[in-house]
């Protein structure tokens, strides 16, 4: 049940029977095997219809769909497996209460933090000098303990990530240069390629946490209704760094992605078709790799740490049990 | 001790332990108690207690979860030979055998005890709820074998202090914290309690 299908051409999908099939601009059909499916994740001009959608329903599938320059457009949720008023009311009292919902922001900040630390500290351990960078997030993290609201912890976790994003410039090779975070557009290589890699972990914790009954739309470090999902916004930062950053060091780096994976128009900067794809395949690869977990004692997968966070989150409301980040231990 | 106080429709002030409570509700249904206590709440009260709390909490377990949960009446496909299910007060649902046993069939034998516990929680009720005396048997298919429970004196204790451990587990605000037990990699609930 963890297998997500990303369609990268033009064309159309339709259930056919027991079963989804792709039909291509070009006639080709392709079938989906979606007896594993968690999620379909359209990047092309895709056509659907509702009988579809009511497929996807029935069988607890969700769908990400991708537009052209503003990457991530939205989902189409199935009605959720679980539904379970007490997880919602626990949930919203705890947004509800400021004390609570400061407490939960500052562990989300927290595990970011820690998560943004490894990387840097990766590359300062190799062949990098990011003792000033390191000191500023140490600094950072520690003052998550001052924070006396979400609006001033939001302020501690901006700083750390400018201080984050300024060690980019000496990780990546010269032609990729980054000068600092820009959005809507993007407009270098850079950017692009962490605001894509940015949705694709987003809507990957959107299907995380619909696997629980945790509703998206109540969360604590931002703003409900920021987004659709809001509260995949908020577990999605803990694992932007092991996710999506590794994924860009490593890809540029090794050169498996190069300048001519991207377009520049009056858009700003975007991945071509083939960059997309290089990317979200290296991405997908990444959520299948394991790390052994030292208190489930067993292997897990990436993806299904995603999962675990959801869990630990309500578990919390629940039974008001610590909830503690994932902080990378690997 | 809980022979004559409750159930006579008198005005005895309410006890606050938990066997009285439970005895006076079930015998009068003018007095209300909110813990209903089951047999499965007492299988698993001594299985693992916070496996208990979730439950009493309807903490329901997610979707796709790949854990089995542990079935109670998984062989009862395994005996073929007459017997009625009947229910008491909605609270507790048995299985009587033609001879008037009352049994519990477990699909394993490493779960005797939790089995043992709520089976003699039958004969306890039927005993002071509605007056009657039954020997129960507990099957256990897989082995071909049956052992016969007698609500001794010890066991009517066993079954008391379960009644109060139950009510104290699921009064509680926050679950008991998790320990290692060997079912633990079979429970539902293993990642929830063991993500941390
Ligand atoms: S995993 Fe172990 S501790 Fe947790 S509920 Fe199940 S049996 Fe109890």
């Amino acid at each position: 049940m963890n297998d997500n299908f990303h369609v990268f051409s033009d064309g159309r999908i339709e259930r056919t029977d027991d079963t989804i099939r792709l039909v291509r601009e070009d006639g080709e059909k392709q079938y989906l095997p979606i007896e594993r499916a968690e999620a379909i994740y359209l990047h092309g001009q895709v056509d659907y219809n509702t009988r579809l959608v009511s497929f996807l329903n029935e069988q607890g599938i969700a769908m990400h769909v991708f537009g052209w320059n503003d990457y991530y457009a939205g989902s189409i949720m199935p009605k959720r497996g679980q539904t379970s008023g007490q997880t919602v009311v626990a949930q919203v009292r705890a947004y509800d209460d400021p004390d609570h919902r400061l407490t939960i922001a500052k562990r989300f900040v927290d595990g970011s933090i820690h998560n943004m630390r490894a990387n840097v500290s990766y590359y300062h351990n190799r062949d990098h000098d990011f003792t000033t960078a390191l000191d500023t997030l140490d600094d950072r993290q520690a003052a998550i303990d001052d924070a006396t609201d979400v609006n001033e912890l939001m302020g501690v976790e901006a700083g750390a990530r400018r201080a984050y994003y300024a060690t980019f410039d000496d990780i990546l090779p010269d032609d990729f240069a980054f000068r600092g975070r820009t959005y809507n557009p993007p407009d270098n290589e850079t950017n692009s390629l962490i605001s894509y890699a940015n949705s694709l972990v987003y809507a990957n914790t959107v299907s995380a946490i619909r696997a629980t009954a945790l509703d998206p739309t109540v969360s604590y470090l931002h703003e409900p209704g920021e987004r659709r999902y809001s509260l995949s916004l908020d577990i999605a930062d803990i694992f932007k760094p092991i996710l999506a950053d590794r994924v860009i060091f490593r890809l540029l780096n090794r050169r498996q992605l190069s300048t001519d994976d991207f377009e520049s128009d009056l858009n700003g900067c975007l991945l071509t078709d083939d960059g997309r794809e290089t990317f979200t395949r290296a991405l997908e690869e990444t959520l299948d790799q394991t790390v052994h977990h030292p208190t489930l004692d067993r292997n897990v997968s990436y993806q299904y740490l995603l999962r675990l966070e959801a869990y630990k989150l309500k578990k919390h409301l629940l039974t008001g049990e610590e909830y503690v980040p994932l902080r990378r231990w690997w | 001790m809980i022979d004559d106080t409750a159930g006579d429709g008198d005005d005895t002030a309410p006890s606050d332990d938990p066997v009285d409570r439970l005895l006076a509700s079930a015998r009068d249904e003018s007095i209300e108690d909110d813990v209903h206590v089951t047999g499965v709440m007492m299988q698993y009260y001594e299985v693992c207690t916070r496996e208990l709390w979730f439950d009493s909490r309807d903490i329901e377990i997610d979707r796709d979860n790949a854990a089995v949960a542990r079935g109670t009446r998984v062989d009862d496909e395994a005996y073929s030979e007459k017997r009625r299910h009947v229910s008491i007060d909605g609270t507790i649902a048995i299985d009587v055998l033609d001879d008037g046993r009352v049994m519990e069939v477990k699909p394993s034998s490493a779960l005797v005890d939790p089995a043992k516990l709520q089976l003699l929680y039958y004969l306890w009720y039927l005993k002071h709820v509605t007056g009657v005396d039954r020997d129960g048997v507990l099957a256990h298919p897989r082995e071909r074998r049956r052992e016969d429970v007698e609500l001794t004196p010890e066991n009517e204790e066993w079954v008391e202090d379960a009644i109060r451990g139950v009510v104290d587990v699921i009064e509680r605000d926050s679950p008991p914290a998790p320990t290692e037990k060997p079912f633990c990699e079979s429970c539902a609930y293993y990642d929830f309690c063991w993500s941390c």
